[in-house]
């Protein structure tokens, strides 16, 4: 065994080690468990970090893997590593973001009773999540698919005595269960079609063999659990409502590494997709219309995190449409940049909510301002990678997502995207003046629709330490946005060789427009948020029918109310009927017919000793009869 | 002696016994009416080791030794009677039906 593939798995037994120990003996040692969440992820961290430089670096591929179970006649299933620099660079982003999060957790979570087990929690999710980006196998991936759902309906619903979180986590694991029944059809196909499991193996079966009808259908069926689980298209709603976990969970789950799992499986099986061009078009159209949908969304809401939420959909959508449009490299590369930059936004709205107690921005901005300049920094330069301001990260990601937009589909795809480019630096810029520059008397008419503000659920004495072990995460990944940028190149050389890729510094005529775009943007987020006087009110939210269309997430979460929600009950009461009166009915008539009929048989009981005799007496008289009558027994 | 004399005697003391162990409502006499019945059974022993040409000394035998039986159990009835007695104050069976399901 290589030093690489024990690296691979010490990267994930770190982290189940950690989980095991926590949930099972550290559940009332709060900072012992901390500490060992913590430890786990340093070390998974530095072997992912190792991997990096062992394999992406050099620019090798390879998969390790062992025979778990032997089919005859076949290939078997192998459960392994794989080892290429898509892999090792998704878990190196994962680790980091994970253990990033868990300092800025032992801060944030303070004083909570619960905190032993969120560290287990976040331990389980380091697991689950390395685990899917090193899996060798479609099997093994889909395990570890699983268990980041588990995961994430565990950390959504952490609070879950209050009855929000605890709705809100039933409906992101029912919503992404929807698309993970596709996936587990999509696999289960595509094993029954090519014979294989292995990664590398399906991928080659599935572009030169080219079995025809099959890989669209599979295709389909794979993109619906990555619909599901990056909260796109029709299924997106349960991301929104996933913002009652708490807030380093949003950061690291619902923004920057689970909700990515999606993309990182479109990357992951790439050439499969691109053999059905006619599936990828849909999505492409799908990511476009979920993209500018989810920023109209963000465009009105209030609540911070919500705004964010918006936008992580968003930018997810970006990504699935560079992968559409057939580069790699572009939407890998805006997943990075896209987990460091939003980890970074959640990080540092987490320490305003931590001191205004509320989500609501308007309400954060009349709170006294903050005293420590961590989480004005880490918004600040979030906000300027998110908007895709050069020279912050999210502006490399972005072109090169457009450039590569630019060079496959053309017209009105691309001049959609653009607009989208604009609409999140608009939404982008309102979020930082609403939040920023507070001290305006509350306007009650525009309170009708806010979310629920809710404080986190926990009491805690702000402290130093709290507050430098949220800090330096947040600055360390502020410093982040202004260096992943550059490793354009890196990705593009790595991950989609035959594609042009002009450099980081290349500035063509597409660069310009998204730049005047974003300007554009924020010019008008200034104006109608930011400037002394303004009306904080944007255009969206003053046409009452616009703003509760797009505060209500387009009426979708309404919709499925009244049609698949509405199915469901009648169809459970129908079963409850049948379950309370036909089988509860069947097997209560058994028990009463066999109380009544002891009841009347008991009547026999009659306790006179001479019945009995006389009923003796009878019997053997008639059998007497009988035997003299048949001639005695047989 | 036709052997219908014999058999219908026996017959005879066997339905009073009955007839007294069915109607009658007090231990004892049911008691009485039970040895009745057990006589019969000795009479038709007798009657038939005789009529059907067996040694008659047999059916004696065992006459005498049912004779003996009968009192053994007069002996255990009676004094399962007085412990009755002397547990309920009564021996009249329509009382003793704590049996009743």
């Amino acid at each position: 065994m290589t030093g690489t593939v024990l690296a691979a798995l010490a990267a994930q037994a770190a982290p189940l080690l950690a989980c095991a120990l926590i949930l099972i003996f550290l559940r009332g040692r709060p900072r012992v468990a901390a500490g060992t969440a913590i430890a786990a992820l340093t070390v998974s961290f530095a072997a992912a970090a190792f991997l990096v430089w062992q394999v992406a670096v050099p620019n090798t591929a390879s998969v390790s893997q062992t025979l778990w179970l032997p089919v005859q006649g076949g290939a078997g299933l192998a459960f392994g590593v794989i080892l290429d620099p898509l892999a090792v660079t998704m878990a190196l982003v994962v680790a980091a973001i994970t253990l990033a999060v868990m300092v800025y957790s032992t801060g944030y979570m303070r004083g909570d009773p619960g905190f032993a087990r969120y560290f287990g929690f976040l331990a389980l999710f380091g697991w689950a999540m390395l685990g899917l980006v090193l899996a060798s196998n479609l099997l093994q991936l889909l395990v570890f698919w699983e268990l980041v759902g588990l995961a994430s309906f565990l950390l959504i619903g952490f609070w879950f005595e209050r009855e929000a979180p605890a709705a809100a986590a039933r409906k992101a694991f029912l919503m992404t269960r929807v698309g993970d029944v596709g996936f587990l059809l999509g696999v289960l196909l595509l094993i029954r079609a090519l014979g294989v499991a292995t990664i590398p193996d399906v991928l080659a079966a599935a572009t030169s063999s080219a079995p025809g009808f099959t890989v669209p259908l599979v295709a389909f069926l794979l993109l619906m659990g990555v619909v599901g689980k990056s909260a796109q298209g029709p299924l997106f709603t349960w991301l929104p409502d996933a913002m009652e976990g708490p807030t380093p969970v949003s950061a690291l789950l619902h923004s920057a590494t689970m909700v990515a799992a999606g993309v990182f499986l479109v990357a992951r099986l790439h050439p499969l997709f691109a053999a059905a061009p006619g599936v990828m078009q849909g999505l492409l159209w799908l990511a476009l219309v979920t993209a500018l949908a989810s920023a109209t969304m963000a465009m009105v809401a209030n609540d911070i995190k919500r705004v964010l939420a918006y936008s992580s959909i968003s930018q997810l959508s970006y990504m699935l449409m560079a992968l559409a449009a057939g580069s790699v490299a572009a939407g890998f590369f805006h997943l990075t940049t896209h987990a460091g930059f939003k980890a970074l936004l959640f990080l540092s709205s987490g320490i305003f909510i931590h001191h205004a107690h509320s989500n609501d921005m308007r309400e954060i901005a009349g709170h006294e301002p903050l005293s420590q300049k961590a989480g004005v920094i880490g918004l600040v330069a979030g906000s300027l990678a998110l908007a895709g301001v050069i020279p912050f990260a999210g502006y490399f990601s972005k072109e090169m997502v457009l450039g590569a937009m630019g060079e496959r589909v053309g017209g009105v795809v691309l001049a959609l995207a653009y607009l989208g480019a604009g609409l999140t630096a608009y939404y982008t810029f309102r979020m930082v003046f609403l939040t920023l520059r507070g001290q305006t008397p509350r306007r009650q008419e525009a309170r009708d629709i806010a979310p629920a503000a809710h404080v986190a659920g926990h009491e805690e004495h702000f402290s130093a330490a709290a507050h430098a072990a949220m800090a330096w995460p947040v600055l360390a990944l502020a410093a982040l946005t202004l260096v992943l940028g550059y490793l354009g190149g890196f990705f593009a050389t790595r991950l989609s060789p035959a594609l042009p890729h002009e450099g980081p510094f290349h500035v063509g005529g597409g660069a310009l427009v998204a730049l005047a775009l974003v300007a554009a943007g924020i010019a008008l987020a200034w104006y109608e948020f930011g400037r002394a006087g303004a009306l904080r009110l944007g255009f969206a939210e003053r046409v009452p029918a616009l703003k509760s269309f797009f505060g209500d997430n387009w009426y979708l979460d309404r919709l499925y109310k009244a049609t698949v929600i509405r199915w469901t009950l009648a169809l459970s009461r129908a079963a409850k009927w049948n379950d309370h009166t036909v089988l509860d009915g069947a097997s209560d008539g058994v028990a009463q017919g066999t109380v009544w009929g002891g009841r009347i048989l008991s009547m026999v009981q009659n306790g006179f000793v001479q019945a009995y005799v006389a009923v003796a007496i009878s019997v053997v008289a008639a059998l007497g009869i009988w035997l003299t009558r048949t001639g005695g027994l047989p | 002696m036709s052997p219908a004399l014999y058999l219908g005697f026996a017959t005879l003391l066997f339905g009073v016994g009955l007839y007294g162990l069915l109607q009658r409502r007090s231990l004892v006499a049911m008691l009485i009416s039970l040895e009745l019945m057990l006589a019969a059974v000795s009479v038709n022993v007798v009657a038939l080791t005789t009529l059907t040409g067996h040694d008659a000394s047999m059916g004696q035998v065992v006459a005498l030794i049912l004779v003996g039986v009968a009192a053994a159990e007069t002996a255990i009835g009676l004094s399962l009677f007085v412990a009755i007695h002397r547990a309920s104050h009564s021996i009249d069976v329509e009382t003793l039906s704590e049996l009743k399901g």
